[in-house]
């Protein structure tokens, strides 16, 4: 029964796929209408689906085709996969209703039919590859992922960033596919099967893990292959770069933790790895973050820190599982997956409030913005709740999930190599850091977004935006406040005991005292109510160029970790005297470096570039030339031939 | 719900509330005897608050919501927050109530309003204060987790009331480690309740002000809030020290005649801290803005040798 339901959903994505594309000789509203419609309809049954199974344990299998015998498109639903499948359905659905407004606003005409349908495939698509039960089919449906995310960030093409992007994108996510196919060719030749069962220790599963973890790292932002998401989120249109950062990356979680619990038997230093590599991404990643000013860049940041954080979950269970430690390994876990869930809801909740914003006040440059909160003030609402919820403070999600990650780090008492103790105090010192630093990321965000008079005309001229570009951010944002305040109930009905706070109560201790200091200052204190001027130590009227900006306040932590930044500040001057007294002329800037691009890809790309320039000697276009060519590698296939008999 | 936890809610929120502005008093008079100064009386600060309340508040056209939801926030979370930290009593945790990184955050909960409050009125001063509060409390971070990462190793819980409870029944004298964690508790004390050496309490000069530069547009009743929760987050951490340090009187059994003795005992012990704090304060003057970062590398590099000389004991 369950199956059917699975397959009907499936279908109703298909119906979304196809719906606008019948209608593409027609630029009318309905047509992208009703694929919004699928889409929030799919996710809605497939949520449900997933939500069953995952309360109750079941599993669900389904064979869609089968050409040869052990080569089948084939679909398993278990625990994992409906946890996967439920984070897919809530934000899509919540997305969709976003965009079944927002695309109307969007330039291009008749492409808006083909975006709708290719949001729907692109969300097929990463259903299947969650549902996948074989690695043959796991493959399949990453590269139609793949290749889907890749049009729908070209949607905007005529824009030269756009196609900067889109390329860029496409060669990293190509690269991961790559990495994944020779991870999954590795793990053939070694079990002769496609299968996602498990295989014993041996050098070359080490080897395919390598391959596996480099493509899922690539997928999901892990520094140094993060490069792709600052470039292909500011360009693509809002709900898809929702999507990518809040469905897509989690796509590549899944992957590494799919292989790693059923196929892999992890290794000790494999935890280290994931774990190091964790560290270093969510830290880099929020450093990046302050800097920017662009505010969906920021935003993907952002991402690569919180994908850094749910790495790092993950090797805290490698560790710990190598440890024999059971229980900690579990926390580790479900902190993991459950910021994964977090992450999805409020970063697609920032991703489509920025958007509206960005919509506003058509400029995505913070500096641009302010005083938002006056003319937006129900945006402005939305995006305060995924800040509060990012920042990890309580009562919220975002702290419910990283309060356990904390827990199972505090918890490495257990661990008995002293030496390890020290490595795992170190990176729960960095996590600490990356904590604190996003908290100041988004005070600056809303800071500089809402708060305060708008700095540019564009923004004092914005408006708030439809009532359905407000009704799917309010879903994610009361999703956050739900899953924070009954997280600890919900662990206890899913059957999981952790340590965790109750949240609820310190939220309601919480209201207690608001409403009690508020009844209290009521009766006592003075209620007169004064509004005038900004003090300004006697300037006549307040302009915006006063106020603080986001660079200014951020500055203190840009000189801090200048070394990271690798900042160069040039000042040259020349003079006329000897003494140097008199200045002739001089030049001074300031030079922001991207270190991974100037240090890691554009060597990377210079050198196959020039490998590229040799083989192409090769191509004379004569075709005499070509007939050589031809006539050696005949002989040698038969010298080969021969020598092998 | 037990009785004696609901009790301990309502005595100890108010039991924090009163005294708290007292030692808030002591640490300036003892900065003003160190100044050769007779200096206010150890009630001013009640008269200050009591002042501020019948004062009329005077808002920014420029401000929205955040600035008038900021005071009631900033209170009730450190209210809750003191709560994780009893003064004289430790019941029995309920609900992960005291648990030390919800503590934390907290915290950081008030702190996060209270930066926002800063730039709402679009005031120069405030972006001052908000971007440099949130600077420090983000490279304070490693160290003030590595301590309590430690206390979590010495004594096995992240309660903050077993811990009490461990230490209550240990008694004095403390262990080595637990004094050189108090060490670095004191720094963490004096960083995140914005003293000298990294912030100067009592001024309004741009070049020092950080906590009081985020709170400049707020007047009336809510400077009274944001008043008396900074004095409720000092109590607090001190109580933290002194609960963990030099325990005795802590009582764990909820009878009239102990919690009245702790109670003169934590009086005393936190005047004395008081005292300690300001003279600590007098005895330097405030560091730049850009040679914190070295201090509290200092204070990190110190707090992680307690943990590995801990680990390998």
């Amino acid at each position: 029964m369950i199956d059917g339901l699975f397959i009907i959903s499936l279908g109703i994505f298909v119906l979304g796929i196809f719906l606008p594309l019948a209608g593409a000789w027609q630029d009318r509203r309905i047509f992208r209408a009703g694929s919004h419609l699928c889409t929030i309809a799919g996710s809605v049954l497939l949520g449900a689906i997933s939500l069953f199974l995952l309360l109750t344990g079941n599993d669900v299998t389904w064979t869609a085709y089968q050409p040869v015998a052990g080569l089948s498109l084939s679909f398993t639903i278990d625990r994992l996969s409906a946890f996967f499948l439920l984070l897919i359905s809530v934000v899509s659905a919540c997305v969709a209703l976003y965009a079944a407004e927002y695309n109307e606003h969007l330039e291009g005409g008749l492409r808006r039919n083909l975006l709708s349908a290719c949001t729907n495939l692109f969300i097929l698509s990463m259903v299947l590859v969650v549902a996948s039960a074989n690695t043959f089919s796991f493959l399949v449906f990453w590269e139609l992922m793949a290749g889907c995310s890749f049009l729908l960030v070209m949607y905007d093409y005529s824009r030269a960033a756009t196609r900067k992007a889109g390329l860029f994108y496409f060669v990293m996510t190509q690269l991961s596919t790559l990495f994944v196919l020779l991870g999954i060719v590795l793990l053939f030749s070694q079990t002769g099967s496609f299968a996602m069962a498990p295989t014993g220790v041996s050098p070359v599963s080490a080897i395919a893990f390598v391959a596996l973890l480099i493509g899922f790292s690539i997928k999901a932002g892990i520094i140094p292959f993060h490069k792709w998401l600052p470039y292909a989120h500011p360009a693509s249109p809002t709900p898809i770069s929702a999507l990518m950062s809040g469905v897509m990356l989690k796509i590549a979680v899944y992957g590494l933790l799919r292989f790693l619990l059923d196929v892999f038997s992890p290794d000790l230093w494999w935890g280290i790895l994931i774990l190091v590599m964790g560290t270093a991404t969510a830290v880099l990643g929020i450093i990046y973050a302050l800097k920017e000013y662009d505010i969906k860049a920021m935003l993907a940041y952002s991402s690569i820190e919180n994908t850094g954080i749910i790495f790092m979950g993950i090797g805290l269970y490698v560790i710990f599982s190598s440890y024999h430690l059971p229980d900690l390994a579990l926390i580790s876990l479900l902190s993991a997956l459950f910021h994964a869930l977090n992450h999805a809801l409020f970063k697609s909740l920032l991703f489509l409030t920025a958007g509206s914003v960005v919509h506003a006040t058509h400029t995505r440059d913070i500096e641009r913005m302010g005083g938002l909160i006056h003319r937006m003030p129900t945006t402005a609402g939305l995006f305060f709740v995924g800040a509060l919820a990012i920042a990890a403070l309580p009562p919220l999600n975002g702290f419910a999930s990283e309060v356990l990650l904390f827990i199972s780090f505090f918890s490495s008492i257990a661990v008995a190599d002293p030496l390890f103790k020290v490595l795992l105090f170190l990176c729960l010192g960095l996590f600490a850091l990356t904590s604190a630093l996003s908290a100041a990321c988004f005070v600056k965000a809303f800071g500089s977004v809402f708060l305060a008079l708008p700095r540019s005309p564009e923004s004092g001229r914005s408006e708030e935006v439809p009532f359905l570009m407000l009704l799917g951010p309010a879903l994610l944002a009361s999703a956050c406040v739900l899953l924070g305040l009954f997280a600890a109930q919900i662990f206890h009905l899913t059957g999981f005991a952790v340590p965790m706070p109750d949240l609820f109560l310190v939220g309601l201790l919480l209201l207690a005292m608001l409403v009690l200091t508020f009844a209290a200052l009521f009766f006592t204190a003075s209620r007169d109510v004064r509004v005038t001027g900004t003090w300004g130590c006697g300037t006549l009227s307040q302009q915006p160029a006063m106020e603080y900006s986001g660079h200014g306040f951020s500055e203190p932590i840009d000189i801090i970790f200048s070394t990271v930044y690798r900042t160069k500040m040039k000042n040259e001057r020349t003079f006329f005297d000897q003494k140097n007294c008199i200045f002739a002329e001089g030049r001074a800037g300031i030079q922001l470096i991207k270190v991974f691009e100037e240090y890691l890809y554009l060597p990377v790309a210079r050198a196959s570039y020039a490998a590229a320039e040799t083989v192409s000697r090769f191509q004379s276009g004569c075709l005499d030339t070509y007939l050589l060519y031809v006539f050696c590698a005949v002989i040698a296939v038969i010298v080969f031939l021969g020598w092998l008999a | 719900m037990n009785l004696a936890f609901g009790l301990y809610l309502v005595l100890n929120t108010a039991a924090v509330l009163l005294i708290a502005p007292l030692f808030v008093s002591i640490i300036k008079k003892v900065k003003a005897w160190a100044q050769g100064r007779s200096g206010p009386s150890v009630f001013q600060t009640y008269l200050t608050l009591a002042k501020l309340l019948k004062k009329e508040t005077v808002y920014s056209s420029h401000s929205s919501w955040v600035m008038r939801l900021t005071p009631y926030v900033s209170i009730a979370a450190v209210l809750v927050a003191a709560l994780f930290v009893p003064l004289v009593f430790v019941p029995e945790p309920v609900g992960g109530i005291g648990n030390i990184i919800l503590l934390l955050y907290l915290l950081a909960l008030a702190r996060f309003f209270m930066a926002l409050a800063g730039l709402d009125a679009g005031s120069s001063f405030g972006g001052m204060g908000s971007s440099r509060e949130m600077s420090i409390s983000a490279i304070i971070e490693p160290t003030t987790i590595i301590v309590f990462a430690a206390l979590v190793f010495v004594f096995k819980s992240l309660n903050v009331f077993d811990m009490f409870a461990a230490s209550a029944a240990a008694g004095a004298p403390a262990t080595p480690t637990l004094i050189l964690l108090g060490i670095s508790l004191f720094i963490i004390l004096v960083v995140e309740t914005s003293r000298i050496p990294v912030d100067n309490p009592e001024t309004h000069l741009e070049l020092t002000m950080i906590h009081e530069g985020m709170i400049l547009e707020q007047s009336g009743k809510n400077l009274a809030l944001m008043e008396l929760s900074a004095a409720v987050k000092l109590t607090l951490l001190m109580a933290l020290l002194i609960n963990l340090i030099v325990p005795f009187g802590l009582t764990t059994t909820l009878a009239i005649g102990t919690i009245a003795v702790a109670t003169v005992l934590f009086v005393l012990k936190a005047t004395v801290l008081a005292g300690i704090i300001g003279l600590f304060e007098s005895s330097m003057a405030k560091m730049r803005f850009f040679r914190l970062p070295s201090l509290f590398a200092m204070a990190f590099f110190f707090s992680t040798l307690i943990i590995i000389i801990e680990v390998f004991a």
